[in-house]
This record gives C-alpha cells, structure tokens and sequence, in this order.
C-alpha cells in the first residue's frame, strides 16, 4: 500500500502541535525537553516528506543539518540541566524561579 | 565546487584561532590560564584584518550561493568583530574576579562569533538555521559558566529552553516554506513566492513560524521573557555580549528574510511587524521604569531598543518600496550605533559592579565618588535615550526618518512617546548619580586597563557619531540589500 | 572681516564650547584658573558678537553672515548658520547675558561649591543657546534646541531649591516631549517639500505652497514644541517649578533666553514655512496669549514667593510676546521681537534681584522681608526700578513690546477676524492693569512698610561693587531701549517686513 505524502504531513503536524502542547503544559524541565525534541522531529519528518515529494535531495539534507543542531543543543542542554539539578535536587520547572521581573 | 577561500578567509582564521585556543587551554597550567586572552584577542584582531581585506571587494558568491560576502556581510560582520574585541577585554578582569574558567570562556565567545560571522553571509534558510544556532549554543554555556551560581544556571536554563523551542518553531516555519517553494534560497523563494499565490495562506502562517523563531533572538514582545532574567543571571560580559552581538546576528537574519525572501508578502506581515515592534518597545521601556538593577534595567531597555530597530520593517513596500532602501538603512544604523551605546553602559556597569555592586541604588552619589565614571555612564545612558548630540540621537533620527517616508505617522509618534518614556528611567539613573550625596559605596573606582580602553572606544565612538551621523548613515547605506 | 563675516557666528557660538571642554581638563581645586576660563570664554563670543555688528548690514533684508557647509550628506542635512534682523539682537543678548552670569559666578556661586561643573554647563548651555538662533537648518536647530537640555537639567538639579529633582526632571520630559514632536514635524517637512530639503531658507520657499490639511498638521506638532519652550498656557506648568527651584544663573539664563527658543523658532521656522497653517492657527494662538496674560497675572497675585511671582510674570510677558506674533501683521512681530529682547533684560535682571535677596535674606517669601528700601537702599531701589520697567512704564523697555503688542491686535492680518483680536485686545488690556496691580503690590510689600523685626539687629549688605558690574549693561539696556527704542527696530524691521510679506501682510 502506498500511503500519500499528504499523510506525512498530518503526522507531522500532528507531532509538532503534541510536543506544543507538551512544552506549555508540562512543568518538568525534561519533559519540556523532549517535547522540544518532539517538535524538532516533527520538522524532520515534513522536510524528509516534502524533499521526498518533490524529489528534491535538500529536503534530506536539511534533515542532517536538524539533527546535528538538535544533538549538540541536547548535549549542552542536559549538561544545564545536570547542573541545575546537583544544586537543587528538583527539575520542576516552577521552583526555577530566583530570577523574576 | 570551486570554493573562493579570499571570500571565506575571515571564517578560516577565526575557525583556526579557536582550534588554537582550545589547544592552548588544554596545555596550559590553571595559573597562567590568562594567556588565553591575549590568544583570542589576537584570533579576533586577525579575523578583523582579513575582514578589513574584503571591505571594498566586489561582491562574492561561493559553496553554491549559499555563501555570500557583499558589503552587508563585510559592514556587519566587522561590527561583529569589534563587538567581540570589546567583550573581550571587558571579560578579562571580570572573569579572574569572579572565578570564571577562562579557557572555556572565550572558546565558547569565539565559537558564537563565527556563528554570527556566517550569518550575515548567509543567503539560504538553512545556513541561516545553522549559524543561528551557532551563535545560540555555545551562548547557552556562556550563561551558565558560573556553574556554582544558581542564578547563573537558571539565566541558562531558561535562555535554553527558550532558544530551542523557538528554534523548533522557526523550522517548522521553514520546512513549510520549503515545501511550499521547493526551494531554501532566499531569492529564489521570493520569485517562487511571488509565481504561487494559491498557497498563500499557508506561506503567511510559514512566515509567521518564522518571525517567532527570530522573536526570541531578537527580544520581541511577547518572546522577550527569558532576556531579563538570563541577563541578570550571566556573567556581566556575556550579558552584554547577548545584548550586542547575538541581538545583532538576530536581526541580520530577520533582515535578510524579511527584505528578500519575504518582502512580496509584506503587505500581510507588515502591521503585524509593526504591533510587534511598538508593544515590544512599550513593554520595555514601561517594565524598565520599576528596575532597581541596573543589568535588568539595560535589558529592559535592550527590548525597548529592539523593538525602535524592529520599526523600519513597518514600512516595507509601502509606497512600491521606495522606502525599502532607508528602512532596511535605518535599521542598519541603529544597530551599529546601539553597540557602542550599550557595549559602553555595560562596560561601564562592569567597571563599577565589582567594588560598588549592580543595584541602582549602589550607584548613588557616584558623581562625587568616581566623576569620570559617572560621566561616561551618563554619557552612554543619554546616548540611548536619543539626546543630541549624542549618537544614540542619530540612530533615532534614521529610524524616525524612515518611517516617516513610509507615511506611517503614528508609528513615529508612537515611538516618540516611548522616547520621552525612556528617558524617565535613564534619567533616573542619571539622578540617582549626581543628586544624590556620596553615601558609603567605593570611593574611587579603580578600573583595569583594558576596561578604561573599552570605555574610552565607546566614548569616542558614541561622541563621534552624534556629530558626524554621516559616518554611520553612509556605512548602513552602502550596506543594504534592497 | 572676511573671516569674521564667514566664520564669525560659528565662532561666537563654539567658543563656549571650547571652554567648557577646557574646564573640564581642569583640575577641580584651581578655582581661579576655572573661573577665569568661564569669563574669557564667554567674553571672547561677547567681542566676536560686537564685531559681528560691523559686518552686518542694517538696511539690508534677508540672511547675513552665512555659512552654509555639507555636514551628513546622507540624510540631507547642512551646517548651515546666519543671522537676519530678527536673530541678532537675540544672538547679542545670549552673549551679553552669559558674560554677566560669569562675571556674577565670579563671587557668587550657588551651593553645592563646585564651580567647574557649574561654569563648565554654563558654558555649554551658551553654545546651545546661541546655536539655535543662528541654525538655518532644521537639524541643526534640533541639536542646539536639545543641547540645551541636559546642562539645564544638571544645573536645576544639582544646584536647586529644595524641590530640585521634581522640577529638573519636569524641566527635562516636558521639553523633550515638545521637542520630540517637533523633530517629527521636521521630517515630516523634509519629506513633503520637494526637492527633500531641511533648510530653512529653502523651505520658506516650499513651505507655502504645500496643501493647507499637511500645514496644519506639520504646524501643530511644531506648534507643540515651541509652544512648551515658550511656555504658552497651558503647556507652563514646568516653568514656575523650574525657576523658583533653578540656581541665579540658571533663572536668569532660563528667563532671559531659554524661553525666547520657542518663540523664535515660531518666527524662524513654523510661520515663514507654512503661512497657511499660520494664519488658521493665529486666533489660537492669540486666544491662549491673552490667557496667558490674564492666568499669570491672577497668579502673580496669589504667589509669596518672590521668584515663583517673576516666573509668573514671565508666562504673561511671554504671552505678550505670543500675542505680537499671533497678528501677524509687521507692528505686530516687531513688537514680539522688542518684547523678547525686554523681557530678556528686565527679567533677567529681576531673577539677578531675586538671587541677591536670597543671598541676604535666606529667604524669598515676600511676606518675611519688608522695608528693604530701608535696610538696601541700594538693592531696593533697583528692584523697584525694574519692577517698574517690567510693568511697562513708558520710557523703560517694557514698554514697547507690550504696548505695540495691543495695538497690533486692534488691526491683525487682514486674513484675521478684527473682531476676535479686539477682544483680545481688550483681554490683554486686562492683563496689563493686573501686571502693574502685582508688581507694585510687590514692590510695597517688599521694600516699604516696617522691617520684620527677626532682621532688627542683622547686618545686610547692600549692593556689591561686583554685582553692580554685572547688573549695569542690563541695567542701562532697560532704560536705552526704552527711550530709543529705535536701537531694536532699526535692526528687526526688515526682516520682519521680509517675514510679513510671505504672510500676504
């Protein structure tokens, strides 16, 4: 069975909107992580989809550029957290709150 | 591919003196880690001289048009450099103080500042993307380098997970553009843009994705959350960094999406830009009103500053964009005076912050405690509240100008009540120096060499400028891309 | 003289400059050499402005002593400088006023003891003012109108009353908020004449010809700027607290100058450019000069302060002034000019009094002090000489602006209702009778009657050979350009005549 490009999209929308949706709701700091990851995702998916669609190579290309971002940006971001979490002992995102206004 | 190494040559040497400095960091004993410093000075100061190489050059095009060096690139890029210089002897005293590890320090600055370097080359979403996050991601790290402070960890945390969901918007912005024009190159986008109406609703919500994206780097209302916080957090050099550099490489990317890739959909985007930009200036200077310090009070105003730049996209292809040129110049300029202007007032905030401490209140009475400090401050602080004959003043002058051209007049007298706004606050600062008597702080401010040099740069440029606009007009004219 | 006539102004106007930068370099403890800076510097424009007047011709309309240099190609603006008949004599005051507060500043120098910031703003706010009234360059004239700004603040600020900061502050956002809008009423100018232009001279020629509805708006935001400067009701409020609160010098620099920035830039700039708007915009105008007039009189009688009484009494003759330009006609603009010169004079020297009471006294509300005719004759007797002057006795130079003024207004522009500016005229009559009503009621209260008992016994100084020196030209001025009044209008009457012409008077 062949499933349409269009299909793909959905997902990917789909996916995008969940790891959204997930960011601003969740208040654990790893979850909103993820849900970033999510999202990033997300954009992979579509670029592979729409270079596939137009048959077109820079679709897949972008899609190496996105992970490669997206792993140095975890590398550091978990590095953060870490940090975070040996002085605190918490990753919820609503005890982060020394700095305001 | 040919690759045209002239035209990549100031990447090339920056990239090998961070390679050097790395090394240089890893054989060099805990003590005599200063060495670093003059080492990246150095790589800087080379990067500068191969810019400074170009400037002039016609315009050069390699990797595939995806690598451009015009005079854009050539202008901003040396403002990028010279911002750096700049950090960079702000940092050297500021980090033995505090303890910061060196060699991490001004690997990570050299590593954003090749980010920014290509950026203003970049003419395709994709090198955008990723010289974006070039400069977003070692500046994560800067944030938090004083790893024992929590302050220090949450100023990264929350700059972090801004950045990155931000980020993740503007791709998915992106991929919809490409899906849309089958294409990453900005010009090209354009042209498809132009030849494809019947996506169009799905090409304004891309759009939208986008500016988002650029929202966060650039401090835009309502993406503006993390710049207070993250400022007051960091390292006071690296706060000034984000202010400066990162804010400028924010914009070049905007700029260049907005004015080439975009501009054919300008007559949808362009209220929307323009409530951005004057709730984004609002917001600033109304919360900058209630700071108390003055790190947070210089990154309210840095919104504030943001959204004055952000007010020539207002005006694009109005008119059949006969204003495009002195819009995109406006903005140019402001940029190029704003680094002075604030690389200078935090300079200042540095020098004084050691001994005397960061709160507004600490700075009472330093007219008669440390006069020569306490006038550059002033000097810096009227500059950005635009009072001739100060350069800040020019800046205002550009963006007014232009927006009047673009006969968005309320726009302009929005702006202008922002102004008077911000000159409340800055003013405050101001008084709080010289009306008021000595109290106990330091007497005497004793600031380092290489601090007095920042300082005095920005003086001279800040005095300059105000009265000879001309070199900051003609510079930001000869550098557009419309 | 050819340099003079070329680079003359520009002399005149950044010499001051020069030697705030020179104080500045100065280390703070060689008070002699600072103070002897302040007055060379002020008297070298003094003399460069007196050679001026061997230069320029009287008789001759239009601008003099140009120089007109490129400055920012890239927005289109010039350094473009020269005087005509209306900007000289004020050209002359600024620089005679400020060589006589650095010669008062000599001794008497306000508290906190600092005389190199005090001589030094001194200094730069004489290149702010001076600049402004030989600027032919709509950005020009915004530099030197905003470089006024900051060293006013410092002086109100840190030499100031009690209430010092609130009406610094005050001071500062007022004026930067007219000024604002005036920068966007430049630009919007600039960008509807066409060619782009920010000259003035250029833009007279424009000017007319733009559609009446732009007029009006580029009129009104103008209008806003100068209008706060002048000030005009009910844009004033910042002047009574920034007087009374502000140092001597700063009073009489504020008074004798500052205030004359808005009204002239109405006769340089807003109606030789756009006569339309001018002429829809006169019976304003007029209106709110004659409230003004009437307001500052009311208010003059409720005040016990003796600077907040003259600060007063500078929004009504200011009102006058208002009032002469408002007709249009070329008695009535003549008029305005010779008010401005007057009040320059006798108000100056008046906050000059005020400052000198305050010196002895250590105080200026006018019910402590009384019978100063018996303990300062001296002090006293002038302060009763310029009160008189400054009510427009005939004969004294008050006289002139205010009387001309009225009778301008019986016969306004053609164009104008007669009707409403009689009515004005009648109003402003009003105005004059409570004008010597205050005054003289001030001069009983503070020089005749008994002498309060809490001064019995104190030494009071009368008038010092220094302050004579300083008071005598403004003082000789009250009573010269009161009997030969000719000394103004020989000099303004053709740039006037000029000016009115493009009204279609």
């Amino acid at each position: 069975m062949r499933v349409p490009g269009a299909a793909y999209l959905i997902v990917s929308a789909i996916l995008f909107t969940t790891g959204a949706v997930g960011v601003l709701v969740r208040r654990n700091v790893l979850v909103m992580f993820m849900c970033i990851e999510l999202m990033l995702n997300a954009v992979n998916l579509s670029f592979v989809t729409l270079g596939r669609m137009m048959h077109a190579l820079d679709g897949q290309v972008a899609v190496f550029f996105v992970l490669v971002v997206a792993a140095a940006e975890v590398v550091v971001g978990l590095a953060i957290i870490v940090a975070i979490f040996r002085r605190r002992a918490s990753a919820d995102a609503d005890q982060i709150n020394l700095l305001k206004w | 591919m040919q690759i045209d190494y002239a035209a990549v040559a100031p990447e090339l040497v920056l990239t090998g003196a961070l390679c050097i400095v790395l090394v240089v960091d890893l054989v060099l004993p805990d003590n005599r880690k200063g060495l670093i410093m003059p080492v990246s000075l150095l790589g800087v100061a080379g990067t500068l001289l191969a810019l400074l190489a170009l400037a002039g050059d016609p315009t050069r095009t390699t990797l595939g048009g995806m690598f451009v060096v015009d005079s854009f690139a050539v202008t901003l890029k040396i403002l990028f450099c010279v911002a750096a210089l700049l950090t960079l002897a702000m940092s050297y005293d500021y980090l033995r103080k505090e303890g910061i590890h060196q060699g991490e320090f001004y690997f990570l600055l050299l590593c954003s500042l090749l980010g920014m370097l290509t950026i203003a080359s970049s003419r395709d979403l994709l090198p955008i993307f990723v010289s974006l996050e070039l400069v977003s991601v070692p500046a994560f790290v800067l944030a938090g380098l004083q790893k024992i402070d929590v302050k220090s960890n949450e100023a990264a945390l929350k700059f972090f997970l801004f950045s990155i969901l931000s980020t993740a918007v503007m791709l998915f912005g992106m991929s919809l553009i490409y899906g849309i024009t089958g294409t990453t190159n900005l010009a090209e986008i354009a042209v498809r843009l132009a030849a494809t109406p019947v996506l169009r609703s799905i090409a304004v919500l891309s759009v939208f994705f986008v500016v988002v994206g650029f929202g966060f780097k650039i401090s835009a209302f309502p993406f503006q959350w993390w710049v207070p916080d993250t400022y007051e957090g960091s390292p006071v050099p690296v706060a000034a960094f984000l202010s400066v550099a990162s804010k400028t490489a924010g914009f070049v990317g905007l700029l260049q999406i907005m004015f080439i890739a975009f501009h054919g959909l300008a007559d949808v985007w362009r209220p929307f830009i323009a409530a951005v930009a004057i709730l984004t200036m609002t917001f600033g200077n109304l919360v900058a009103l209630t700071q108390r310090h003055i790190v947070r009070l210089l990154a309210y105003s840095s919104i504030g500053q943001a959204g004055y730049i952000l007010l020539p996209l207002a005006v694009v292809n109005v008119n059949g964009g006969s204003v495009n040129h002195e819009a995109f110049a406006a903005s140019i300029a402001y940029l190029l005076i704003y680094a002075f202007m604030e690389m200078g007032a935090f300079s200042v905030a540095v020098a004084y912050g050691r001994e005397g401490g960061y709160f507004i209140d600490d700075y009472a009475g330093l007219g008669y405690r440390a006069p020569g400090l306490a006038v550059v401050m002033t000097v810096f602080l009227f500059s950005l509240a635009g009072i001739p004959p100060l350069a800040g003043w020019a800046a205002k002058l550009f963006i007014f100008r232009a927006v009047i051209d673009g006969h968005e007049y309320w726009l302009a007298v929005a702006m202008a009540v922002n102004t008077v706004i911000a000159l409340f606050y800055y003013a405050k600062v101001v008084r709080r120096m010289f009306f008021e008597p000595a109290g106990d702080g330091p007497l005497g401010v004793k600031v380092p060499l290489l601090l007095q040099a920042t300082i005095a740069v920005s003086t001279v440029m800040v005095l300059l400028v105000g009265i000879l606009p001309d070199l900051a007009a003609h510079l930001a004219r000869m550098s557009t891309l419309v | 003289m050819d340099f003079l006539a070329h680079w003359g102004l520009t002399l005149s106007v950044f010499l001051p400059i020069v030697g705030a930068a020179l104080i500045a370099f100065t280390p703070k403890e060689q008070e002699k050499t600072i103070k002897f800076l302040s007055l060379a510097f002020t008297f070298l424009p003094l003399v460069v402005g007196v050679l001026l007047l061997r230069v320029y011709h009287i008789g001759m309309t239009g601008m003099q002593l140009e120089t007109n240099r490129s400055w920012i190609p890239s927005i289109g603006a010039r350094y473009h400088v020269g005087i005509d008949g209306i900007s000289l004599p004020l050209l002359e005051l600024t620089l005679l006023v400020t060589f006589l507060c650095a010669i008062y500043s000599l001794k008497w120098l306000p508290e906190p003891h600092n005389p190199k910031g005090f001589l030094a703003l001194m200094l730069l706010l004489e290149t702010g003012m001076a600049g402004t009234f030989i600027a032919l360059d709509l950005v020009l004239f915004f530099i030197f109108w905003e470089l006024v700004l900051v060293p006013m603040y410092f002086m109100i600020g840190l030499w100031g009353g009690p209430r010092r900061e609130y009406a610094a502050i005050k001071f500062f956002l007022y004026t930067l908020f007219g000024s604002v809008f005036m920068l966007l009423g430049f630009l919007a100018l600039y960008f509807r004449a066409s060619p782009h232009t920010f000259d003035v001279l250029q833009l007279q020629r424009i000017g007319p010809s733009l559609p009446s509805g732009i007029q009006n708006l580029i009129f009104l935001g103008m209008g806003i700027g100068f209008a706060i400067k002048v000030p005009m009701w009910p844009f004033h409020t910042w002047l009574p607290d920034a007087h009374t609160e502000a140092p001597t010098v700063g009073s009489v620099l504020l008074a004798a100058i500052l205030l004359k920035m808005g009204t002239y830039g109405f006769l340089r700039i807003s109606i030789p450019i756009m006569p339309h708007a001018a002429r829809t915009y006169a019976p304003l105008i007029g209106a709110l000069a004659v409230i003004a007039i009437v307001y500052a009189a009311l208010n003059c009688l409720a005040q016990t302060d003796l600077k907040r009484l003259i600060a007063f009494s500078s929004v009504g003759h200011m009102g006058f002034v208002m009032l002469g330009i408002a007709t249009l006609t070329q008695i009535g603009v003549n008029a305005a000019v010779f008010g401005m010169v007057a009040h320059g004079v006798i108000t100056g020297m008046l906050f000059f009094i005020a400052g000198s009471i305050h010196e002895r006294y250590h105080t200026r509300e006018i019910p402590q002090l009384g019978g100063m005719a018996l303990r300062l004759p001296i002090l006293g007797g002038l302060l009763a000489f310029t009160a008189i002057a400054s009510l427009g006795l005939p004969g004294l130079a008050g006289f002139w602006g205010e009387v001309l003024a009225l009778l301008s207004s019986y016969n306004p522009l053609s164009a104008l209702s007669s009707h409403t500016f009689r009515v004005y005229m009648v109003a402003g009559g009003i105005g004059t009778v409570l004008t010597a009503g205050y005054l003289l009621w001030m001069i009983q209260r503070v020089n005749l009657g008994k002498v309060p008992a809490q001064w019995e016994g104190k030494k009071l100084v009368d008038v010092q050979p220094l302050e004579m020196v300083a008071w005598a030209p403004l003082l000789l001025l009250t009573l010269g350009l009161g009997l030969f009044p000719r000394l103004i209008f020989d000099v303004t009457t053709h740039s006037v005549i000029g000016l009115t012409k493009l009204l279609g008077g």
